[in-house]
């Protein structure tokens, strides 16, 4: 376990030597600010319209946790659901291609050092993607009263689902050789994350009401829902941490099968 | 300080190593020869810990390559087919990082990445991109990682293939000197890989013949050569015979 930061060091380095990580950024800069001044605007033509409506007990109710950073935040993680492929198509495909899975399988790191040095680094990535989601609504502290606590644990929603996407992309780089592969595995194994609770609303469950609850406890939106409306609550994080651990495990077992094959 | 107990590999219904032993005592150069698809490659790796063996094991440097996995691994320097080099990092960058995941303590590490960019002739280009390399500096990057922080056994597969005739001479040379250490540096036992003869001939004193992945002679150089029949004829003679041995086969069934 030692090894690990030395594994996503060399990890992150070579990411920043590549363009893919600069494109991500610069891609992820420019989407946040054209979300964030369609979510200005919207805020703003609601306030507009409201008051010309005279409707005081909206106006109150109306905020800019609730009715602009949530669904800022919500956009970003959906960007996230395309860039995160990208970032961690590479983790494992680039070394069978260059063939330094030899060298690191022959050295004495233990496969949890490469998995987890690999997984460090894209969470790292990740860090700094939502430290950029969240130069946005801090912004809004300088011109009105957005609530800090809401604001921050929907940050931590950003970076829980960001880490969760990473662990499977970490996953389905582990599977293939190719990074084109890699990068539709992670897509796909998104969109189906995605799509559960629409299958549990479906009834795709055929009644049973446990298997819906199931789906519906594994889609990743539910839970960042939560953390969005500022209730930080020890079964959403758990659900974060079972899934990255899940999918961490798998890629430890493939990683390992690869040397058994 | 390497010995390999019945090791045997599978894949599916192809044998490409059956039973093979041997045993080879510290400081010793030896040649592992055969033509392609003998199974040098698939021995090397499972000597590595890269393939876990079908069947048997080895102990390399008086640890069982299952049991004590990492400690086999540790003593083990490894130059695989293809050099498994970074693209994007600089010569020197990778071999610190490579330092650093093969535990080189980490007050040796600098003076180990010195001596091993020394050793294999790499002080003009070590601060270059390792995609800028020609395919000779690349081949002694990999020699170059394998040597690091001197580990008792070297492994090298083919180190010399693909290379002009010149690199070749001085990568020989290079190997010839890993086994004949100067002053303080610690001897080390080296298996090289080839389907070259004259390679074996030149650096390695002893000679292991695998052929369609069984071993046919094991033997030092001289005694091969006392009948005075050269290598070639033996090394003809013993991948024929096995050739032979295949068409008998075909002919009983
Ligand atoms: N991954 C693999 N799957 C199936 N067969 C393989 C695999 N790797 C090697 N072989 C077969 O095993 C035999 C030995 O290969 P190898 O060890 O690479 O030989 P060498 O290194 O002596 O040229 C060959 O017949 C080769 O086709
Ligand atoms: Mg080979």
């Amino acid at each position: 376990m030692r090894h690990i930061p030395t594994v996503a060091g060399r990890e992150l380095r070579s990411l920043f030597v590549s363009p893919v990580a600069y494109g991500v950024l610069s891609l992820f800069s420019i989407l946040g600010g054209v979300f964030f001044i369609l979510y200005v605007a919207e805020f703003s033509e609601w306030v507009f319209r409201l008051q010309q409506m005279q409707a005081a007990q909206q106006l109150e109710d109306l905020n800019l946790s609730d009715h602009l950073v949530n669904g800022f935040y919500g956009s970003m993680s959906m960007v996230l659901l395309f860039l995160i492929p990208g970032v961690t198509m590479g983790l494992f495909t680039s070394e069978k291609a260059n063939g330094t899975d030899e060298l690191l399988l022959t050295s004495p790191l233990t496969i949890w050092d490469i998995v987890l040095g690999k997984f460090l680094a894209a969470s790292a990535f990740v860090a700094l993607l939502t430290a950029i989601v969240g130069m946005f609504p801090a912004i809004l502290f300088l011109y009105g009263d957005p609530e800090l606590g809401k604001t921050l644990s929907g940050l931590l929603g950003v970076l829980l689902v960001g880490w969760t996407y990473a662990a499977i992309g970490c996953f389905a780089s582990s599977l293939t050789r190719s990074q084109v592969l890699a990068f539709l595995i992670t897509f796909v194994i998104l969109l189906c994350i995605l799509l559960v609770p629409a299958m549990a609303d479906l009834g795709i469950a055929g009644g049973a009401p446990g298997i819906a609850e199931l789906l519906r406890w594994l889609s990743t939106g539910a839970h960042f829902d939560e953390l969005s409306k500022g209730l930080v609550d020890t079964s959403d994080l758990a659900y974060f941490a079972v899934i990255i651990g899940v999918f961490l495990c798998m890629t430890k077992a493939v990683v390992e099968s690869v040397r058994w094959r | 300080m390497i010995e390999a107990r019945g090791l045997s590999k599978r894949y599916g219904d192809v044998v490409a190593v059956d039973d093979v032993s041997f045993s080879i005592g510290k400081g010793e150069v030896v040649g592992f020869l055969g033509p392609n698809g003998a199974g040098k490659t698939t021995t090397m790796r499972m000597l590595t810990g890269f393939l876990p063996p079908t069947e048997g094991t080895a102990v390399i440097a008086g640890h069982d390559i299952f049991e004590q996995a990492i400690d086999a691994r540790r003593s083990v320097g490894y130059l695989p087919e293809t050099p498994p080099l970074y693209p994007e990092m600089t010569c020197r960058s990778y071999l610190t990082y490579v330092a650093k995941i093969k535990d080189v303590p980490r007050a040796r590490r600098h003076g180990a990445v010195d001596q091993a960019i020394e050793r294999c002739g790499l002080e003009d280009v070590h601060r270059r991109v390792i995609s800028t390399l020609s395919k000779g500096f690349r081949q002694r990057v990999g020699i170059a990682q394998a040597i690091l922080g001197d580990p008792p056994v070297l492994i090298l597969d083919e180190p010399t293939v693909g290379l002009d005739p010149l690199q070749i001479r001085e990568i020989r040379s290079l190997i010839a000197g890993l086994a004949a250490p100067g002053k303080g540096e610690s001897q080390q036992t080296v298996v090289l890989s080839t389907h070259i003869l004259a390679e074996v001939e030149a650096i390695c004193r002893r000679v292991i013949l695998i052929s369609d992945g069984r071993k046919q002679v094991d033997a030092p150089i001289t005694e091969l050569t006392s009948g005075g029949r050269s290598l070639e004829e033996i090394f003809t003679q013993a991948t024929l015979r096995d050739a032979s041995a295949d068409l008998d086969l075909e002919g009983d069934g």
